[in-house]
């Protein structure tokens, strides 16, 4: 598959002096499902903006289905799809007049614009509410119109800035749904971006993991879990001393880790610390009598196989942000489509 | 091509909007009908005072001023609809489709200049109703509604240079409020000149709103009207409205690129 987004070496400095972006580049082939996965001010938006023809690089290249991003602006914009982070539908509007009004900006107009756009509302599952005024809507409908809108003119690429922040988890599940299914049924190439771990491993057949406008890792969710070859226990220890132990313990704990030759990484984070091992669950015995010989008292273990956290943990020294994204079970995310 | 018709999808969709909140006509208009109804009422003796127009009721006199009043005060608000694009995201939407950028604006400015005349109408015939008579009749409301289109638009640009600068509904909102009435009490919107003290007659013969107001005062009572007078006023309202409108257009593009 040829590659549909070329970026090399994008640079954004904002007016203050801010490096939103720091040099990133990356290639998005024809097709693919690509993530850019990052934690809350990592110049995923920035990027988005600036890929979307909305902001002006500082500096860099970038092409887009073979268009330059600069001297092709206009021709971009025909083949290109966006959902921006806010939910942006007009609440005086109905959802049809929405979809339609969305339609005429993109230069299409009578029966095929209508076609489309009914065809569109039955896809999100708002045939019924169509006529209704879209502030009247909830905000996975909002979420689905907005959706819907951006897919009039038929984009050969979408861009996602974080789809599903805001949303319960079955709406998130059922805009997943959707998802999976543009990309898979009609082709189109998907940019998304998430601070979603589970999002970002769910649906992203490639991904960048970005922090302060830099890309720390890149791959498929697959390898670079795989990359980590272990499984990663998050360890908490008693704090001694009460307030005046200022991390002796934990100091402690981890100069006796660094001797356990099965350890292969320890990384300190504030849940406390999180050590790589092969085998997590035959380990845990040894871990719990060298910490008993060392008269270190353990207050949790946690014992995972790696995930995109231990990715971004692995690579920057922090987790992304803890966030509770129930997990579903598949029934409920597929709940919509029978109705 | 696109142009016009981008402008007219987006004027569309403001009428809607506008349709679908009359409380937001009834409001501006509320000040207006107030003026009408009651100052006429209050003030009906004052064209018993040395120096006013002999001949002419208060009714006839300040209706001019009222109209005024009424497209500027409205106009005033429109920044706030632009700065509402741009929080909710709206307007970061429509720039990345192929609409025609400038069409983003001139459909906001046709959905203002609609309102202004359609609140006009309603103005005029509520004076109607009081016993106003316009003294050049249907041709000459034709010319009044044309130059109040025009004056609220100059008005319009002023309120959406300020929307796209602050980037604020209540800032907005806040200066269309302030400028409001002293702009109208330092104008011969609603006392002839001669009735002001010297100072504020200085004011009044540089505020804009004394020429709109006495462009269309020539047109609505007997006697008054003036060709030259009428278009010097046009040519001025026309002046405002293209420097406004231009300032506009280029902090419209600074927000775009």
């Amino acid at each position: 598959m040829p590659d549909i987004i070329t970026v090399k070496d994008l640079v954004e400095v904002y007016a203050d002096g801010t490096k939103a972006v720091d040099g990133i580049s990356f290639n998005v082939q024809e097709g693919e499902f690509f993530g850019f996965l990052g934690p809350n001010g990592a110049g995923k938006s920035t990027t988005i903006k600036i890929l979307t023809t909305l902001l002006r690089k500082t500096s860099g290249s970038v092409s887009i289905a073979g268009y330059d991003l600069e001297a092709n602006s206009r021709e971009i914009r025909k083949v290109i799809g966006v959902q921006s982070q806010e939910t942006s539908v007009d609440p005086e509007l109905t959802g049809r007049e929405n979809m339609i009004l969305q339609g005429h900006l993109q230069q299409m107009k009578g029966k095929e614009l209508e076609e489309r756009v009914d065809y569109l509302l039955e896809v999100v599952g708002l045939k019924d509410a169509a006529d209704k005024r879209a502030g009247r809507y909830s905000g996975g409908m909002k979420k689905r119109l907005d959706l819907a809108s951006t897919l009039v003119h038929k984009p050969k690429i979408l861009f996602l800035d974080e789809p599903t922040t805001g949303l319960d988890p079955q709406s998130r599940a059922t805009v997943w749904d959707y998802l999976e299914e543009l990309n898979k049924k009609e082709g189109i190439t998907i940019f998304l971006t998430t601070q979603y771990l589970e999002e970002a491993d769910r649906l992203c057949q490639r991904l960048c993991i970005v922090d302060a406008g830099k890309v720390v890792a890149e791959g498929s969710p697959l390898g670079l879990k795989k990359e980590i070859a272990a499984d990663a226990i998050t360890i908490t220890v008693e704090n001694r001393t009460g307030a005046g132990d200022k991390g002796i313990t934990k100091a402690a704990a981890k100069s006796l880790l660094s001797k356990i030759p099965e350890v292969m990484n320890v990384v300190d984070s504030e849940e406390g610390l999180t050590l790589y091992v092969k085998n997590g669950g035959l380990f845990v015995p040894e871990l719990v009598r060298a910490f008993d010989k060392a008269d270190i008292q353990l207050i949790s273990i946690n014992i995972s196989t790696p995930s995109l956290d231990d990715v971004f943990l692995k690579h920057t020294g922090k987790r992304i942000r803890v966030e509770e994204l129930v997990k579903q079970a598949p029934s409920a995310m597929f709940g919509r489509r029978g109705r | 091509m696109a142009l016009l018709f981008d402008t007219s999808y987006l004027f569309m969709r403001a009428l809607k909007k506008l349709v679908r909140n009359p409380i937001l006509i009834f409001f501006s208009l509320f000040q207006p009908i107030i003026f009408l109804v009651l100052f006429t009422q209050l003030f009906h003796s004052l064209n018993l005072l040395p120096g006013f127009p002999p001949g002419v009721s208060y009714l006839e006199y300040a209706s001019a001023g009222i109209l005024m009043q009424n497209a500027f005060s409205s106009a005033l608000q429109s920044g706030t609809s632009i700065v509402e694009d741009l929080n909710s995201g709206f307007l970061q939407k429509m720039l990345v489709t192929q609409v025609s950028r400038p069409a983003i604006l001139l459909g906001r400015l046709a959905t203002d200049a609609f309102r202004v005349t359609v609140q006009s109408v309603i103005i005029l015939a509520l004076a109607y109703a009081l016993g106003f008579r316009l003294a050049s009749g249907i041709p000459g409301v034709l010319v009044i509604l044309f130059i109040i289109a025009f004056f609220g638009l100059a008005w319009s640009g002023i309120s959406l240079a300020l929307g796209l600068r602050t980037k604020s509904s209540e800032t907005v909102f806040g200066i269309g409020a302030f400028l409001t009435f002293p702009l109208l009490f330092m104008s011969t919107a609603l006392v002839p000149l001669g009735f002001m003290p010297p100072w504020m007659q200085n004011v009044s013969r540089v505020n804009p709103i004394s020429y709109a107001v006495n462009a269309v005062r020539d047109l609505s009572i007997p006697g008054f009207f003036s060709l030259s007078a009428e278009l010097g006023a046009l040519v001025f309202i026309a002046g405002i409205a293209v420097v406004t409108i231009g300032i506009t257009l280029y902090l419209f593009r600074k927000v775009v690129s």
